[in-house]
């Protein structure tokens, strides 16, 4: 053999091998266990753990052990885990965000040690909660007593639809409402709200109908606008022992703005749902 | 010696040694020293309080004199601000307001009692000192038979809690590139909007409409941090609570311009105080921390065997740090998804006047209760688009819309005793907008900033009521020095103190305070950033005493007012194959002194300098007049050019003074207008920064003289650029560009 070739030689293999060395000293490979069941967890675990240059991540489904090498300048089993953990899957070290849990496809649902956060002691939490409590009681009772409760309750209930944008359960919940407003005892009403009462239970019927035929959000709204200002009319005049909030949105109604009820003063706008669930403000609360 | 007078002097000399036996004097040695920190992998100056960052956490109890002594071994000068306190003028830290800097080698004593309880935090107010570890606690213990005390909350374990961000860049570095719009933080966040994104994300016309009313990408923070830190660290555990117990986290954001989310793994908090005022407790799933607010939190460990994630998530939330809570495996919180920047822009662009101003279509918003922001959040509004992407990025797996998620807002907080004003004092009424303009990076209110404005004079015993008015697009929080101010949030007589007021966009908010402390107060916008380029106003007393430590008030104002107008310097070069072509920029709030110049390689190509030294008008400063000199050298053997107008010239040998203006129009193209000395007339359009994709510009140029460029540069790093262009003097060239 050639002496330089031979020089070569054994330079490159001298350097391929230091290479190597180099390598393996910063190359860490461990064995440790991460939650999951089946083929569609073994992806979304390596491909929430590998990193290119950094981390490589190998699951068994079977065993539920995943070996992780990794380059220990750049990285480390926490911060791998942590990712794994993040993307829904428990380890010893981690416990992944409950959300993220339950939002993983139903097949990736293993079975978690500990499930159950204890619910906190609200204890220091006073005025608020407990008022909402009597607030629920009061409504109870209320419900025996006003002949337009179960008309006000169908409203709100296609209004909380329309926050959701779901036209399927505003559309059952109009139907509801124009049952209850065939339903109401007129008899039952004092002078004052009877009036009014007459004065727009056509245009309750014809806007509760409208909304019923349709299960498209969008032209449910239209109606709602002008539903909202006629049962408006009458809870005006109707006694009423907790507080209905009477909301606008100026930029709802291509920009002429509409108006709502609601039993809560957080404004959760039936116009644009999770679009724009916070435009608007309370333009008079109406209690006796 | 007479009796009765004897007896007096006894009284008194008990008297006066209970009060020096009843006052505890606790004495705190802070040395600042200079120091090498590696918080991102690269090693970085940084300023270290007895050898630590965050600075140490300092504790008093109500009723105590503090006694602070200052030890500067810094090779520039310093000060300590203490955040929220009360205090004589003097003490309060602010150089050439309160007292002069403390230099180099100086020994300064703070000295002041404790007349309050809370959690407060202190920093330095000198420079930029703070965004490099100049932030650190500062707990006020109510005394144990304080009528307040509450059982429960204020006898619960408690942990200081300091919030703050770190940048590899210089924070000089960081204030001059914000002032040049350079968009290199943008890069990093990957926020940048460009064109190519939008026609992704399906927005091109909510981009065009953007530029068209003269917007630049819009952002909820303008710095990109490397690092976000917990009491110094990204990544920590506090493992001696254990199950069952509740924590009080005493949490103070000393983030330079960071507002954070606050976010708990292990169920809801309860907010029991803010900016050390204590508040009715409210339970809440998460809050936005503002820039220098703080919030007392009580939390809970609720199983055994785990620590829970308490998450701070800056609001851009590129990134995020954690402290965990307990031992045992660590339960995390879901991380906050990705902002729909392009939902943002198409809002702002809903909400934006052609002439700059802000139109809030009658929604009348107030204290954070209608948060506009929450078009750009998936975990509210839902995320459409991820349906129908079938690769699902795991870090943003857990999206769904939630709408019951409460979140804080100052409408919320009610003070647990009445915090009413006297009622016969004299009420001063004050209105302020707060204005800005993001492609010159200024901040001011009523469109002046500091240095253009005297102090505002008010008078002890007087009840000063604040409207604030933000017609800017960032939020601002604003602080007021010496002093807690009522939110008038509709809690009538429960109204609760505070001394930062967040101020979202378009949001109108009123305060009010018994002026009741002497002296001269800053009240500034607490984004450091901000500050520093002027948005400050000074309270000052009439006829107060004299400051000892600050004998010429005169001439400290005008240092002061210096400070926040200070000259950026700019420049650029392309090292091009046809030519170099360049420019440098000096410029402050309202002045511009720039030239650019094209410097060809032989005499046929020429050189060819313009200096335009003007200054912007208005508002939004799209109107810049300018006088100008321009010279230019070439050897074309007296060939004739002829422009337009039929004006001509040889261009061969020149040197003019000229008169002209520059305006920005819609789509940020700037019309340029020019007469000369020798009478020739000049109009250009031009543009350098069109944002094609996240790291290429395209640049246009077209003027009356019949010369045109244009050419594109592909941003690679910080400083440097490739690019190529042609220009109708020069030709094609293509060069590395070099940035400052």
């Amino acid at each position: 053999m050639n002496k330089s070739l031979k020089y070569i030689m054994i330079a490159s293999i001298v350097l391929s091998t230091s290479a190597i060395i180099a390598q393996s000293i910063n190359q860490k490979t461990e064995t440790v266990k991460i939650y999951g069941n089946c083929g569609m967890c073994e992806s979304a675990i390596e491909e929430a753990g590998n990193m290119k240059n950094q981390s490589n991540v190998d699951w068994d489904k079977d065993t539920k052990m995943a070996k992780i090498s990794y380059d220990s300048l750049k990285t480390s089993k926490e911060e791998i885990l942590k990712r794994i953990a993040l993307a829904g899957y428990d380890s010893d070290i981690f416990l992944a965000p409950q959300d993220t849990y339950s939002n993983l496809p139903s097949c990736c649902q293993y079975e978690r040690a500990e499930i159950a956060i204890v619910k906190m002691d609200a204890s220091i939490v006073d005025n608020e909660t407990k008022d909402q409590t009597a607030y629920s009681n009061n409504t109870a009772e209320m419900q025996e007593e006003d002949p337009l409760s179960a008309v006000y309750n169908s409203y709100f209930a296609v209004k909380n639809s329309l926050v959701e944008t779901n036209g399927g359960t505003a559309s059952a919940n109009a139907k509801d409402l124009l049952t209850a407003v065939n339903n109401v005892k007129m008899d039952k009403l004092s002078m004052d709200v009877h009036i009014v009462w007459m004065k727009v239970l056509e245009n309750l019927k014809e806007d509760a109908k409208q909304i019923a035929d349709t299960k498209e959000a969008s032209r449910q709204r239209a109606y709602f606008n002008t539903l909202s200002k006629n049962i408006y009319e009458v809870i005006k005049i109707s006694k009423q022992e907790t507080p209905t909030y009477y909301q606008f949105c100026p930029m709802a109604n291509e920009g002429k703005g509409a108006n709502w009820l609601s039993k809560e003063e957080t404004i959760k706008n039936p116009y644009y749902g999770t679009q724009m669930l916070s435009c608007g403000k309370t333009v008079e609360t109406i209690q006796e | 010696m007479n009796k009765p007078i004897k007896h007096l002097a006894i009284f008194c000399g008990i008297l006066f040694s209970n009060i020096i036996v009843g006052q505890n004097i606790v004495r705190y040695d802070l040395t600042m020293t200079d120091t090498i920190v590696n918080f991102s992998g690269k090693e970085k100056r940084a300023i270290a309080v007895n050898g630590q960052i965050p600075m140490p956490t300092l504790t008093f109890t109500e009723g105590d004199i503090a006694e602070i002594v200052v030890h500067n071994k810094l090779k520039e000068s310093t000060s300590l601000h203490w955040h929220g306190v009360f205090l004589p003028n003097k003490e309060d830290g602010v150089p050439y307001l309160t007292q002069m800097p403390i230099e180099p080698n100086e020994t300064f004593t703070y000295r002041f009692t404790i007349i309050q309880s809370g959690t407060h935090w202190y920093h330095s107010h000198s420079g930029l000192q703070e965004q490099i570890g100049m932030y650190g606690s500062f707990v006020l213990l109510k005394k144990k038979e304080d009528p307040t005390f509450r059982t429960g909350i204020d006898d619960l374990p408690e942990v200081p809690i300091i919030l703050s961000e770190w940048t590899d860049i210089k924070p000089e570095n960081v204030h001059r590139m914000l002032h040049n719009a350079n968009d290199w933080s943008a890069i990093k966040k990957g926020t940048v909007q460009s064109y190519s994104e939008a026609i992704k994300a399906g927005h091109f016309k909510t981009k065009i409409g953007n530029e068209w009313k003269r917007m630049l990408a819009m952002d909820v923070s303008d710095v990109y941090y490397d690092k976000f830190l917990i009491n110094g660290k990204n990544e920590s555990q506090l493992p001696q609570f254990e199950a069952g117990e509740k924590v009080r986290l005493r949490i103070s954001n000393a983030g330079a311009s960071s507002y954070f989310w606050l976010n708990y793994a292990g169920g809801k908090m309860i907010v029991v105080a803010n900016d050390g005022n204590d508040v009715e407790p409210i339970e809440v799933d998460r809050l936005i921390i503002g820039v220098s607010e703080t919030y007392d939190v009580v939390v809970s460990i609720p199983n055994e065997n785990t620590a829970y994630e308490f998450l701070a998530t800056p609001e851009d939330r590129t990134k995020s740090a954690s402290i965990y809570l307990g031992k045992g495996k660590i339960q995390l919180k879901s991380r906050m998804p990705k902002l729909k920047y392009f939902e943002g822009m198409k809002m702002m662009n809903e909400m934006m006047n052609m002439d700059g101003s802000m139109d809030d279509m009658g929604m009348d918003m107030s204290y954070q209760q209608m948060d506009m922001n929450t078009v750009m959040y998936p975990e509210i509004t839902g995320n459409p688009e991820m349906k129908m992407d079938d690769k699902i990025d795991h870090s943003n797996h857990s999206i769904s819309a939630n709408k019951d998620i409460v979140t804080l807002n100052y409408g919320m907080l009610k003070a647990p005793q009445p915090t009413t004003l006297p009622k016969d004092a004299p009420i001063r009424e004050l209105h302020f907008e707060l204005t800005g303009n993001m492609n010159r990076y200024v901040w001011s209110m009523d469109n002046k900033v500091l240095s253009e404005t005297d102090k505002i004079l008010i008078k002890k015993g007087e009840n000063i009521r604040i409207t604030l008015y933000n017609n800017s697009m960032m939020r601002h929080p604003m602080h007021l020095h010496g002093h807690d101010f009522r939110v008038l949030n509709g809690k009538d007589e429960f109204a609760p103190l505070k001394n930062v007021l967040d101020i979202m966009p378009m949001e109108t908010d009123t305060i009010e305070f018994l002026a009741n402390t002497e002296g001269d107060w800053f009240f500034h916008c607490h984004i450091l950033y901000h500050m520093m380029a002027g948005m400050n106003r000074v309270f000052s007393y009439e006829n107060q005493a004299p400051n000892p430590y600050l004998p010429n008030k005169k001439w400290a104002y005008k240092k002061l007012q210096a400070e926040s107008n200070q000259f950026h310097f700019m420049a650029e070069n392309d090292f091009a194959t046809n030519g170099n072509d360049g420019m440098a920029m000096l410029q402050n709030t309202r002045w511009s002194f720039g030239t650019e110049w094209r410097l060809g390689y032989h005499e046929e190509h020429g050189y060819e300098t313009e200096t335009h030294v003007g200054r912007y008008i208005g508002k939004n400063q799209w109107f810049m007049p300018f006088v100008g000199f321009d010279w230019r050298y070439r050897k074309q053997n007296g060939e004739i050019e002829k422009n337009l107008f039929g004006q001509t010239n040889t261009k061969d040998q020149r040197a003019v003074f000229s008169l002209g203006a520059e305006y920005t129009l819609p789509l940020l193209v700037k019309l340029q207008g020019e007469v000369y000395s020798d009478g020739n007339v000049r109009f250009q359009l031009m543009r350098e920064d069109i944002p094609i994709s996240p790291r290429l510009r395209w640049a246009f140029m077209v003027n009356t003289d019949v010369e045109y460029m244009t050419g594109f540069k592909y941003i690679i790093t910080r400083n440097l650029g490739i690019s190529s262009h042609y220009d109708s003097d020069m030709g094609i060239g293509i060069g590395a560009t070099l940035n400052y």
